[in-house]
């Protein structure tokens, strides 16, 4: 099978490359020892990445599917045994995963639904250069450099039924209290706005980021055919971000599928299970039952998850290029 | 091969935590505990805590040992959320690094199951320490499998805390009965006052609910093994837990063990059932605007005088480097002569007859009185000793919380947390 031809190369008919031309070295054979020396090239320049990441990412995944068909646990004393797919049947088959994955799906939707519309907002405002969007740009990004679990106590303390400032605030507009963290609809609104207030400066950085990265041509071009702010907004420049859109959004569902600190202080999951993700659901595996094999069962089928976002991930990378 | 084994403990452990969390271990078991004394006293030892007042009163305690012996003793503490997965680990992978732990009695089954600890019933007959300065029950509050794997770090039963002013307006007295709670309760709730305060939130909330069960003559499972939770007597428990919501406090659903106290210390609650544990924080003016006004008594009784027993245990691993030393340790800081001491470091007290009847120590702290735990009558619970107490704990959880949003009846919701609970057990050792 040919290598691909490389950029610049000329196409040459078969039997004139079999040939050579003129005295010089077969075509074929130079493209040849030229895609060799590109793959040498690569391979050492990527080598110490493999190196790394081979190690930390690579081995430790095989390790834990080897792990999730054994039945592993720090109590038992007895040798640990292989028993298939056990812990799958057990742990990821059955009505708690499924909760969990919906309560999963539902922080997501919603997340996605209220952050990129008000990132993107955002990313538009502050893409005008009025006075002040510096300032607001550096504020507006504050709450993602704060970590997660100082964002959810201090969010905790907030939601707090008696004693919290949100509610105080419901009153004094003469809104209804809510019970925030005990109660599931407001405490799955409660995850997903403490998720929001950290998340949506992160949209809007990088679609801010892509919009000034856009070409200004088509936009003045709309302009002078006597589009409105709206029309060249929904039909020049959303169309030209919609790489970095989609990317963003592919971001976002990792985090998603790996949101588990702002519900751990926030809410343990509770009520009950309402607002357990297949995260907590993992923690609660392996670090309070202490069931490594059954944890590392769910951890995989979790990976799994996230693959066709990978997958999306690379092509809308391609698209982008 | 324990080089492979440590390789794939710490390959398994970044796979899991990769995705959410992860651990792994060794199997090998090793439950010997045998006394392998040291050649050469040890010129320091490890001690693994997890944070907590008892934990801060032996760091306290620490320099007066080296002083006396010329141990040095370091300490390395793990929050409480992964410390039992870490020292377990570290123990079933040999690395001897520690020479004496601290853990929640809740784990002691699993950690005594597992074979991370060793015996501590020769040691423990040391005058030094002095085994019968604790009640029968207490005596018993470290043993698993008829051994003795923790020492008592500290006593915490449940009691019942009371706002002596909000009583005394509603002309009330302390209730001795469960039926006398709720009709406190219901008599002091009213515009900014609410009548009561127990756990009702998720990872916790089960601990309230076992008390009452106990209280009501039920149990939470048989000796088989076989759960009991919908019994009679527990739909009848369940009922009254649920009937006590509406005069807590909103958003008692959602409250931790923590939650329950800093809300009774900071709002109007006229009463709470609490570990006694919290005493420390809740007499303190300094922390508490609710310190001159609180008083303590007996939890009520119901149909048995039962009382949920809590608290810390400390051990020594079976892989420690040192464990004559830290014996010594643990003799010289929860032995008979510093257990007072130990409650002026800001330690939960440490049931001691000698601790818990002393004029002057009962003078200063009076809640001391109801941590003997030897009142004629008393029958002590501690908490399910079960291996799989964690997975136990949270179906109980996460069954009652549906039960108190109303999703299912207490009987249907009981009933289905009894066919969960047979699933789990079904998994617990026999023998």
């Amino acid at each position: 099978m040919n290598p691909p031809a490389a950029p610049g190369d000329v196409a040459l008919e078969p039997r004139e490359a079999s040939l050579g031309l003129g005295g010089l070295p077969p075509m074929k054979a130079r493209t040849s020892s030229i895609t060799r020396r590109a793959k040498r090239t690569a391979i050492f320049g990527t080598l110490p990445t493999w190196l790394i990441l081979i190690p930390i990412g690579a081995v430790p995944l095989v390790v834990g599917l080897w792990l999730s068909v054994r039945d592993e646990n720090l109590v038992s004393p007895l040798p640990a045994t292989y028993v298939g797919l056990e812990n799958y049947r057990t742990d990821v088959f059955n009505a708690t995963f499924g909760k969990a994955l919906i309560v999963t799906l539902v922080i997501m939707a919603i997340g996605l639904l209220v952050q990129v519309p008000l990132g993107l907002f955002l990313a538009v405002l502050l893409n005008r250069a009025v006075r002040g969007t510096q300032l607001f740009r550096s504020a507006l990004i504050t709450p993602m450099l704060l970590t997660p679990v100082a964002v959810a106590l201090m969010f905790r303390f907030m939601f707090n039924s008696e004693l919290g400032v949100i509610n105080w605030a419901l009153s004094s507009l003469h809104l209804p209290r809510l019970d925030w963290l005990g109660e599931s609809g407001p405490a799955l609104l409660a995850v997903v706005i403490v998720d929001s207030w950290q998340a949506v400066p992160f949209i809007m950085l990088l679609l801010l980021a892509g919009l000034t990265a856009l070409p200004q041509g088509p936009k003045e071009a709309a302009s002078v055919d006597g589009a409105s702010a709206w029309q060249s907004f929904r039909y020049v420049t959303l169309p030209m971000l919609t790489p970095v859109l989609l990317v963003t959004i592919m971001i976002r569902l990792i985090d998603g599928f790996k949101l588990f600190d702002i519900i751990f202080i926030l809410t343990r999951g509770g009520p009950g299970t309402d607002t357990q993700t297949v995260s907590m659901l993992d923690y609660n595996t392996a670090f309070t039952f202490l069931a490594t094999s059954r944890a590392a069962a769910i951890g995989t089928v979790l990976a799994i998850l996230t693959l066709p976002v990978y997958f999306v991930w690379i092509r809308v990378t391609r698209i982008e290029q | 091969m324990r080089r492979t084994r440590s390789f794939v403990v710490v390959a398994g452990l970044m796979a899991i935590g990769m995705v959410a969390a992860g651990c792994s271990s060794s199997t090998s078991n090793d439950a010997s505990g045998s006394k392998s004394a040291s050649a050469n006293k040890p010129s320091e030892i490890n001690v693994f805590t997890i944070p907590s007042p008892s934990a801060d009163a032996l760091k306290k305690m620490a320099p007066l040992f080296t002083a006396k012996t010329g141990i040095k003793v370091n300490f390395s503490s793990t929050e409480y959320g992964t410390a039992h997965q870490k020292a377990l680990l570290s123990i079933k992978s040999k690395q001897g690094a520690f020479d004496v732990v601290q853990f929640d009695n809740t784990f002691l089954p699993a950690f005594a199951y597992a074979g991370a600890l060793a015996p501590l019933d020769d040691y423990q007959k040391s005058d030094a320490y002095d085994l019968n300065d604790f009640s029968p029950a207490l005596q018993k509050y470290g043993t698993y499998g008829g051994k003795t794997y923790g020492l008592v770090l500290s006593t915490e039963p449940f009691i019942t805390w009371y706002r002596k002013s909000i009583l005394a307006k509603a002309n009330l007295k302390a209730p001795t009965t469960w039926d006398e709670y709720q009709a406190v309760a219901k008599a002091t709730n009213s515009g900014n006052t609410h009548g009561q305060i127990i756990g009702y939130g998720t990872g916790g909330g089960d601990w309230w609910w076992m008390q009452l069960v106990w209280s009501w003559g039920g149990q939470l499972y048989d000796k088989d093994f076989k759960p009991l939770v919908n019994s009679p007597e527990a739909v009848a428990a369940t009922q009254y837990y649920k009937d006590l919501l509406p005069l807590a406090p909103s958003g008692a659903l959602s409250f931790t063990g923590d939650d329950v106290t800093i809300q009774y210390a900071s709002t109007q609650i006229a009463q709470m059932i609490q570990y006694s544990g919290y005493a420390s924080g809740v007499f303190d003016p300094a922390k508490s605007p609710v310190a001159g006004d609180t008083a303590v008594a007996a939890v009520p009784a119901g149909k048995v005088n039962a009382v949920e027993l809590a608290g810390w245990n400390i051990g020594i691993p079976s892989d420690a480097p040192n464990p004559d030393a830290g014996w010594q340790f643990l003799e010289f800081a929860l032995g008979k002569e510093n257990a007072k001491k130990m409650l002026e470091f800001g330690a939960a007290a440490i049931g001691r007859k000698s601790v818990t009847t002393d004029p002057a120590m009962l003078a200063k702290y009076p809640y001391l009185s109801l941590l003997g735990l030897d009142t004629p009558g008393l029958v002590v619970y501690p908490y399910p000793q079960l291996v799989t107490w964690p997975e136990f704990d949270k179906a109980c959880s996460d069954g009652l919380a549906d039960i108190l949003t109303g999703k299912v009846s207490v009987q249907d919701g009981l009933n289905a947390l009894n066919d969960k609970l047979t699933l789990i057990l079904a998994k617990e050792p026999k023998g």
